[in-house]
């Protein structure tokens, strides 16, 4: 057995580090869709819907993920519908990330100055053209660096999913396996960190580019 | 024609508007003014049904505002209404502020929609600033562009809503201009002021606003020369 770092383990580290990239695509897509609807519902002049929804934004940030992803995992098993580790996981982490996008969509929307809303209805535009045309371009560049923050955030959270043995192996359990084998915890875990930094790096320049490209930055509301 | 009838309205215990009577004719410029809270602001969110109302009547040209069957959408295109500040959409330049609705609401073409922006844009001076964003404009700059918006839509009234007191002293003049501009050729206008030397020269009526109530209402000669009231007097001795 060869107990040295090689090639392949650099291929098996790259793979991990794309399905990271899987998972936190995959979950934040679908966790911000969720968290939109959520923030949004909670945006109505209803007290009862903002409370309702306002618990599970509660309990989804207050219990850690890492026990969501148990209990979830063993809640599915126990109802006789055992579910793939890696599928639960996805499912875990968008309905994590969505309880915190949910409030940061929430913000968004209450950003956008009331006076603002009253011209748009004013010109005699209807409640859905005003929050397509003039509350969802606002608020989106008042909340787009909250936002990348979160999904930030997210990447590194997709690590947890190795308590429950998913496979493929994301980043982290990846280094593991080849740790368990190399034993230079410390030169593998650091390679990790590169990785996990570039992909990282990747997204909030992305982001960059895009604030500016957009005047994100310079634009104030007036 | 607008006629408000005994209009009524609270927030929680704050009794804002308490029993307001007052009719607009059409071709009139009807001033309201009095001190900060007297509901002035109120009324002309309640007119276009952008706040509702706890009791009595708004009617524009016969229709009840307030009414469960009244399209308030379909309404609104008759009112057009400007506010203090944050009117216009920082997102949008100053063409697309004014075109959005006509697409919009009004169903136009982007060609008719961007012609009749930049016609209005024009008419009120911004003919170099039809592709700036509003956070490239002056305060100034962006009411009138808030007044072109409003105007584009072809309204039968226009609501103003102390559209000047924003402004740093020097851009008030600008936006007055197009005002009497818009008196001369017969809008009806709703213009809450704190500019009386305006309201003197352009309104046909004024009317003064205390504790949710017309206190006095008259001719812009009656009420600011020659106030009956006590309460009138002592508001135009501090403001004048």
């Amino acid at each position: 057995m060869n107990y040295s770092f090689t090639l392949n383990d650099l291929l098996f580290m790259s793979q991990g580090a794309l399905i990271t990239f899987v998972l936190t695509i995959s979950s934040g897509i679908i966790g911000t869709f969720i968290g939109f609807f959520i923030g949004w519902a909670r945006s109505s002049s209803s007290k009862i819907i903002f409370y309702l929804l306002g618990i599970y934004i509660d309990i989804i940030r207050s219990v850690p993920l890492i026990l969501q992803f148990v209990l979830f995992n063993s809640f599915m098993a126990i109802a006789g519908y055992p579910m793939d580790p890696f599928l639960s996981g996805i499912l875990t982490l968008s309905v994590y990330i969505s309880g915190y996008v949910a409030e940061v969509i929430l913000a968004g929307i209450n950003s956008v100055p009331k006076v603002t809303r009253n011209s748009s209805r004013g010109l005699g535009m209807t409640y859905l053209q005003d929050f397509i045309f003039i509350v969802i371009p606002i608020g989106f560049k008042n909340i787009f660096p909250s936002w990348t923050g979160l999904m930030l955030g997210l990447m590194k959270d997709t690590s947890l999913i190795a308590v429950m043995g998913a496979t493929p192996p994301e980043l982290l359990r990846s280094s593991q396996i080849i740790i368990n084998r190399v034993h230079e915890p410390i030169l593998i875990l650091l390679g990790a960190g590169v990785f996990y930094y570039v992909m990282c790096y990747l997204i909030t320049y992305l982001a960059e580019k895009y604030e500016e490209k957009n005047h994100i930055k310079s634009m104030e509301i007036r | 024609m607008i006629k408000i009838k005994d209009v009524h309205k609270s927030y929680g215990d704050l009794k804002v508007l308490d029993g307001i009577d007052l009719e607009v004719n059409n071709g009139e410029v009807v001033c309201l003014v009095g001190a900060s809270g007297s509901g002035k602001s109120t009324l002309l969110l309640c007119v276009n049904a952008l706040e509702g109302i706890d009791k009595g009547e708004v009617l524009v040209d016969e229709i009840s505002v307030h009414d469960k069957n009244t399209n308030q959408n379909e309404l609104r295109k008759k009112l057009g209404i400007v506010f203090q500040q944050f009117n216009t959409f920082p997102h949008l330049t100053a063409l697309n502020n004014v075109s959005l609705a006509l697409k919009l609401v009004l169903k136009m073409s982007k060609k008719e929609s961007n012609d009749l922006a930049e016609e209005h844009l024009i008419k009120v001076g911004l003919k170099e600033k039809l592709n700036h964003y509003p956070s490239e404009l002056s305060g100034g700059q962006q009411q009138r562009l808030a007044i072109a918006r409003a105007l584009a839509m072809s309204p039968s009234y226009l609501l103003l809503d102390e559209i000047t007191s924003a402004l740093d002293p020097e851009l008030v003049g600008e936006v007055l201009d197009t005002l009497r501009m818009l008196a001369d050729e017969g809008m009806t206008m709703i213009v809450v002021t704190h500019e009386i030397p305006f309201a003197r020269e352009v309104a046909n009526r004024v009317a003064f606003f205390h504790e949710g109530k017309i206190h006095e209402i008259g001719s812009p000669k009656d009420l600011i020369s020659n106030p009956k009231k006590i309460r009138t007097k002592e508001f135009l001795s501090k403001i004048l």
